[in-house]
C-alpha cells in the first residue's frame, strides 16, 4: 500500500512540477528585456526609479527605448535595466550595496554617504559636459567640493484643489493661508469628503513635512545645521495636528502615502492636496475630473502663499566598484541628450535637469511657470547624514500629528545631530 | 575494519549535514555577534570595533521598550489563542463525518500558501475605501462610512495589531491543529472506554485523560509556534511596515528597519532577540520537564 | 512513526457541547460546523481569485464582486518578467530539495541505525537548529554571503537547504527507525550488500517519509520571502524569486492589486496541490520522533 502511495505521490508531484516548468518555459521566452552577454561585451547595470502610474507608462519602457537605441550605436555595451518603485527604492539600493552587488548607474535618490565611502565616480568622470547640468542643483549633489550626484529630473510642488468640491461647499476663492486651508477643509469634510489630503506615510513624508515647515519659515536646516525641532517647525506640526484632530484630513495620515491620496484626489474625493505636475496624468487617466474641475496654485503658507517652493531633484549616480567608467560615460552622454530629457518630461510631466533642455522648454505654456520657480526652490539637506535622517522621518514623522509635535521633532533632531 | 576507524564512519555519513549546518546556520551567529560590536553604517562598510556602543544606543532608543512589550503581547496572544483554537479544531476533525477529508484539505491551504500572500490578501481586504471586509461590514451597518477612521483598521495601531494577530493565528492554525491531531490519533480507544466505565463525563474525561496524553504534542506545537511567531516577518511588514512610527513593530521588524541605517546596531538587536528566544524556550522547557518526553 | 487511525470514541468537543442526541444528528452538526470552518479557511484565497479576475478600472469601486470578470490580469502577467521569476523560484526550490536529499539521507540513516557516541548530541543539535530561523540571523547571513560573493540564486539554494535540513533529518530518522533492521539483514544475507539492502529494501519502504520531507522542503523554499528579499535585490526582476517579484507590485503609483493577486494565484496553486498529496503523511511525519 505504501509503495502505491509513494508512486502516487511521486507521480502527482512530478505532474505539478512539470506543469509549472512548462508554464515557465513558454513564458520566459516571451519576456523581453535586454540580455547580457556576447563575448567581449560589457554589461552595465542600471537601476532606476519607477515614475509610472501603471504598466502602461512604467519607467522601464522609457529606459528600454534609450537602451535599445544605445545598444545599436554601441554594440559592445549592453545595459540591464532594473526599475524599482519609489517606496522601496532607497531600501533596495541600500541592500544591494550591503550585499556588494553594486550597480553601475542609479537614477533616483542620491546620498552623499556613497560618495563619502568612495563608491562613486564624480560628475566630470562620467559626463563630457557636466556644466550643462542645472547649476541650481549642483550643491545638493556635491561632497567635499566635488559633484557626484547628477540631477536627472526635477519638479516643484504646488497646491492642487478640486474646484467642483469647492463650489459644492460654497467656497469661492483659492486657499492662500493656513487659516484658509483650515476653514475650507472643514467645509469639505462636512460634505463627507476628505478636506485636505495629508500624506505622511513612509513613501515621501519628508516632502510633505518640508512644505508645511516652509509655510512658517522653517525647514530641516538653518545655515547648514539641522534644526528640525525649531519653533516654526513645531508650530507647523501643531497646526497640522489640529487639522487632523478636527478630522479634516484622512484618518491616520502617518500610514497614508502620497500615491494613495493622489488616486483619491483623482477620483474627486479629496478637496486639497499638495502635488507636483506628476499628479496631472493620474487625474487624466482616472477620468473622473474634467480639466475645469481642478487647478493648482502656490502652496499655502502661514500668512500667504509660498514664494519658495520645494524643488526636488532626482539624481543619477555612477558607481566605481565595477570599474566601468568608460562605458558609463558613453551611456550617460547618450542618455542626457535633450531629446531624451524632453521625452521623459513630457511622459511624466516633470522638469528637465540640463540647461539646454530647459531652454527648449521655456516656450511651453504648461511648464514655463514651474521652470521659473525652480531657481528659488528650497532643497533637501545634502550632507552625509541625510540618508539616516530621511529614513527616520519617513517612518516616524506621522506620529507628530497624532502625538506631540515637540517630542517627535526633537527625537528626529537628536538622530540628526548624533548621526553626524 | 579496525575498531577506531569503525567509530569514525558515522562522521562520514553525518559530515555533509554537519558542514551545511555549520556554515549556513551556525556561522552567521558568530558573524552576527561579531558585527554587533562593530561600527557598520548603512552601506555595510566596517569602520572598526566600537565596543558596546551599539548595545548602548540600542537600549536607549526611544521605542525600544515599547517594541519589546509589544513583542511579548504579540507572541503570548497569538500562540495561546492558536493552541486553544487548535485543540478544538483537532477534536472536531478527529470525529468521523462525511466530507472530513475535504475539510482537512481546506485546513492546509493557509499552510501551503505563502504567509506573504495571505498578509497581502488581508491588507487589500482591509483597505478603508474598497476593501472587501469593509464593504461587507458597510452592508451590514457596522462600518458607517468608507474612508473613515473606523474603516481604517490598519491605520490605527490598536486595531491594526488586532487584525495582524488574527492573521498570524490564521496561518498558525493548520500546523498546530495537525500536530494535535496526530497526538489525538495516538491515543488508544481503550483509555476512553476505561474512563467512561468509571463514570466520567465527556468534559471530565477530556480534561483528565485526553489533555495529559496530548501534552507532548501540545508541547512541540507551542514551542515551534513561539519561535515562528517571534520571528514572524511578512505579516507585519506587508500590512503596516511596523508603522505608524514603530507602533506596530515587533522586535524582528524593528531589527530589519534598523538594518537600513545602522547594520551594527541591527546586529546588536539580533543578538538580543536571539538571547530572548533562547531564554523563553529554556524557561518553557524547564517548566514542562521536556527531557522526560524525548524518547531515546 | 506511521500511526494508524483508530476509530475515535464518542467525545464531545469542548466548545460545542451539544446535548446527547441520536448519533446521526450529532454527526451532521459536527459536519456542518466543520464545513463552515473549511469555508472560512478558503475565503481569503477565494477572494484572491476574485481580485485576480477584476479588471483594472474596477479597482476603485467598493463592490464585493466585479461587474465584469476578465482574464486580462493573467494574460498581461508574463510581460513583466514573471515567467523568469517562476523559473528562478523553481531553481531555488528544486536545488534546495536536491541538496537536502543528498545530505539528510545518509545522516538520518546513520542516526537511525547506529547508536554511536554523540548520537544524542547530534539529535539535540538538529533539534536546536530547528529553532534558528533566518529572520533572527539575517544580519549574519547577509554579511556572510555577501563576503562569499556567490550569485544570489546559489546563495538562496544553500540557505534554504540548510534551514530545512533539520526538519528533514528529524522526519527521516523517525521513518528509518520504524523500518525493522531484520529486513535489511535478511537482504544482506541473501547477498545484496549494505548499499544494495539500502536501495532495494529500505528506501522504497521509507519512500513516503522521504517524499514528505522533500515536498516540505520544496514548499518552504518556494514560499520563502525574507532571505530572498535580502539577497536577491539588485537582480533584474526575472532573476528574482516569485515572492520577491510579487512584492515588487506594491508601492507603484497605484498598487497593482489585480496583477499582484493573479501572480499570487500562480505562485500558490501548484504548492497547494503538492501539499495535498502529503497531507496524510504530514500528520504522522511532523511530530514523529517527539511524539511516540
Amino acid at each position: 500500500m505504501d509503495k502505491k502511495f509513494a508512486r502516487r505521490i511521486c507521480g502527482g508531484a512530478a505532474l505539478a512540477v512539470a506543469g509549472t516548468l512548462a508554464l515557465a518555459a513558454c513564458s520566459s521566452s516571451s519576456s523581453g528585456g535586454s540580455s547580457s552577454g556576447g563575448s567581449g561585451a560589457t554589461t552595465l547595470k542600471l537601476v532606476v526609479a519607477d515614475y509610472g502610474t501603471g504598466p502602461g507608462n512604467a519607467s522601464a519602457k522609457y529606459w528600454d527605448g534609450i537602451v535599445t537605441a544605445f545598444e545599436q550605436a554601441h554594440p559592445n555595451i549592453k545595459v540591464d535595466v532594473t526599475s524599482i518603485a519609489w517606496t522601496n527604492f532607497d531600501q533596495q539600493v541600500q541592500t544591494m550595496i550591503q550585499n556588494k552587488q553594486y550597480p553601475d548607474i542609479t537614477e533616483g535618490d542620491y546620498f552623499s554617504n556613497y560618495a563619502q565611502d568612495g563608491l562613486l565616480y564624480s560628475a566630470s568622470d562620467v559626463l563630457s559636459d557636466p556644466g550643462n547640468l542645472l547649476q541650481t542643483f549642483k550643491q545638493q549633489g556635491t561632497y567635499n567640493g566635488v559633484q557626484y550626484g547628477m540631477p536627472f529630473t526635477t519638479s516643484s510642488r504646488t497646491l492642487f484643489y478640486d474646484k467642483k468640491l469647492f463650489t459644492q461647499a460654497g467656497i469661492t476663492s483659492a486657499p492662500q493661508t493656513w487659516a484658509d486651508v483650515e476653514a475650507d477643509a472643514a467645509k469639505i469634510t462636512k460634505m463627507g469628503d476628505v478636506g485636505f489630503g495629508l500624506p505622511l506615510g513612509a513613501e515621501e513624508a519628508q516632502a510633505e513635512s518640508l512644505l508645511w515647515m516652509l509655510g512658517d519659515g522653517g525647514g530641516y536646516q538653518t545655515g547648514g545645521k539641522y534644526t528640525i525641532n525649531s519653533a516654526p517647525n513645531v508650530a507647523a506640526f501643531t497646526f497640522l495636528k489640529g487639522l487632523v484632530s478636527a478630522k479634516d484630513t484622512e484618518p491616520n495620515p502617518g500610514t497614508v502615502n502620497r500615491t494613495d491620496l493622489w488616486q483619491q484626489f483623482a477620483q474627486g474625493k479629496v478637496g486639497m492636496i499638495n502635488g507636483s505636475p506628476a499628479l496631472i496624468p493620474i487625474i487624466q487617466s482616472a477620468g473622473v475630473l474634467q480639466a475645469s474641475d481642478w487647478t493648482s496654485v502656490p502652496i499655502a503658507g502661514k500668512t500667504g502663499p509660498l514664494t519658495d517652493t520645494l524643488g526636488v531633484c532626482d539624481n543619477v549616480a555612477a558607481f566605481k566598484p565595477n570599474g566601468h567608467q568608460a562605458q558609463i560615460k558613453e551611456f550617460l552622454d547618450f542618455a542626457y541628450q535633450d531629446k531624451y530629457q524632453l521625452a521623459f518630461d513630457k511622459e511624466y510631466d516633470l522638469l528637465p535637469a540640463t540647461t539646454t533642455a530647459t531652454k527648449a522648454l521655456t516656450s511651453d505654456a504648461v511648464f514655463a511657470p514651474f521652470l521659473t520657480a525652480l531657481p528659488n526652490s528650497v532643497q533637501y539637506p545634502s550632507n552625509t547624514t541625510w540618508a539616516t535622517v530621511k529614513s527616520k522621518i519617513q517612518q516616524t514623522i506621522g506620529l507628530a500629528v497624532t502625538g506631540s509635535p515637540m517630542t517627535e521633532l526633537s527625537n528626529l533632531q537628536q538622530i540628526a545631530t548624533t548621526a553626524s | 575494519m579496525p575498531a577506531a576507524l569503525r567509530r569514525l564512519t558515522p562522521l562520514l555519513w553525518l559530515s555533509p549535514a554537519l558542514a551545511l549546518i555549520g556554515v549556513v546556520v551556525l556561522w552567521p551567529v558568530v558573524v552576527m555577534v561579531q558585527s554587533s560590536f562593530q561600527q557598520i553604517g548603512g552601506e555595510g562598510f566596517v569602520a572598526g570595533y566600537n565596543g558596546t556602543t551599539n548595545y548602548h544606543n540600542l537600549f536607549h532608543e526611544p521605542d525600544f521598550v515599547s517594541v519589546l512589550l509589544r513583542t511579548v503581547v504579540w507572541v503570548v496572544v497569538v500562540v495561546a489563542v492558536t493552541v486553544l483554537l487548535s485543540l478544538g479544531l483537532a477534536q472536531l476533525l478527529h470525529q468521523k463525518f462525511p466530507g472530513r477529508r475535504l475539510t482537512r484539505w481546506a485546513l492546509i491551504i493557509p499552510w501551503a500558501a505563502s504567509v506573504m500572500m495571505t498578509a497581502l490578501i488581508f491588507k487589500w481586504a482591509l483597505d478603508p475605501n474598497v476593501g472587501v471586509i469593509n464593504v461587507i461590514l458597510h452592508h451590514i451597518g457596522v462600518v458607517k462610512q468608507y474612508g473613515s477612521n473606523q474603516a481604517d483598521w490598519l491605520g490605527n495601531p490598536t486595531s491594526a495589531l488586532a487584525w495582524m494577530m488574527a492573521v498570524a493565528i490564521f496561518v498558525s492554525l493548520p500546523f498546530t491543529t495537525y500536530a494535535i491531531l496526530s497526538g489525538l490519533q495516538g491515543i488508544p480507544g481503550e483509555v476512553y472506554e476505561a474512563a467512561q466505565i468509571d463514570g466520567a463525563t465527556s468534559w471530565r474525561s477530556y480534561l483528565g485523560v485526553t489533555l495529559p496524553l496530548l501534552r507532548p504534542a501540545i508541547l512541540v506545537a507551542t514551542l515551534i509556534n513561539v519561535i515562528n511567531v517571534f520571528n514572524s516577518f511578512p505579516i507585519i511588514w506587508e500590512m503596516t511596515r511596523g508603522g505608524p512610527g514603530y507602533e506596530t513593530s515587533t522586535s524582528t521588524i524593528y531589527m530589519i528597519d534598523l538594518k537600513q541605517s545602522d547594520v551594527g546596531q541591527a546586529a546588536a538587536m539580533s543578538v538580543f532577540n536571539f538571547l530572548l528566544v533562547i531564554v523563553i524556550v529554556l524557561v518553557y522547557l524547564s517548566t514542562t520537564r521536556w527531557k522526560e518526553q524525548v524518547d531515546q | 512513526m506511521i500511526t494508524t487511525t483508530k476509530p475515535a470514541p464518542r467525545l464531545d468537543t469542548t466548545a460545542r457541547t451539544a446535548p446527547r442526541k441520536r448519533r446521526p444528528l450529532r454527526t451532521w452538526v459536527i459536519a456542518v460546523a466543520a464545513y463552515v470552518i473549511a469555508v472560512i479557511f478558503l475565503l481569503p484565497y477565494l477572494e484572491m481569485l476574485v481580485m485576480a479576475l477584476r479588471p483594472n478600472n474596477e479597482l476603485g469601486r467598493a463592490t464585493i464582486f466585479p461587474k465584469h470578470w476578465t482574464f486580462s490580469n493573467f494574460t498581461t502577467l508574463w510581460s513583466s518578467g514573471l515567467g523568469g521569476s517562476i523559473g528562478t523560484s523553481l531553481e531555488i526550490a528544486a536545488g534546495a530539495t536536491v541538496i537536502v536529499l543528498l545530505v539528510a539521507l545518509p545522516a538520518a540513516y546513520c542516526t537511525a541505525r547506529r547508536r554511536f557516541r554523540g548520537r544524542v548530541a547530534f539529535l539535540l543539535l538538529v533539534l536546536a537548529t530547528q529553532m534558528f530561523q533566518p529572520a533572527a540571523m539575517l544580519v549574519g547571513i547577509q554579511r556572510e554571503f555577501s563576503d562569499f560573493g556567490l550569485p544570489p540564486t546559489l546563495s538562496l539554494i544553500v540557505v534554504n537547504a540548510a534551514f530545512n535540513l533539520a526538519f528533514a533529518v528529524w522526519i527521516l530518522t523517525a521513518f528509518f527507525s520504524s523500518i525493522p533492521v531484520e529486513l535489511e539483514e535478511a537482504a544482506m544475507v541473501e547477498g545484496l550488500g549494505r548499499v544494495g539492502a539500502l536501495t532495494r529494501i529500505t528506501l522504497p519502504l521509507a519512500a513516503p517519509g522521504i517524499v514528505t520531507a522533500l515536498i516540505f522542503t520544496f514548499i518552504a523554499a518556494w514560499n520563502e520571502f525574507l532571505v530572498a528579499l535580502t539577497l536577491s535585490l539588485g537582480q533584474p526582476p526575472s532573476q528574482q524569486p516569485l515572492t520577491v517579484a510579487i512584492n515588487n507590485y506594491i508601492g507603484e503609483y497605484s498598487v497593482d492589486w489585480g496583477h499582484l493577486f493573479a501572480a499570487g494565484l500562480v505562485a500558490t496553486v501548484p504548492v497547494i496541490i503538492l501539499f495535498a498529496f502529503i497531507e496524510r503523511r504530514v500528520v504522522s511525519g511532523l511530530t514523529a520522533g517527539a511524539v511516540k
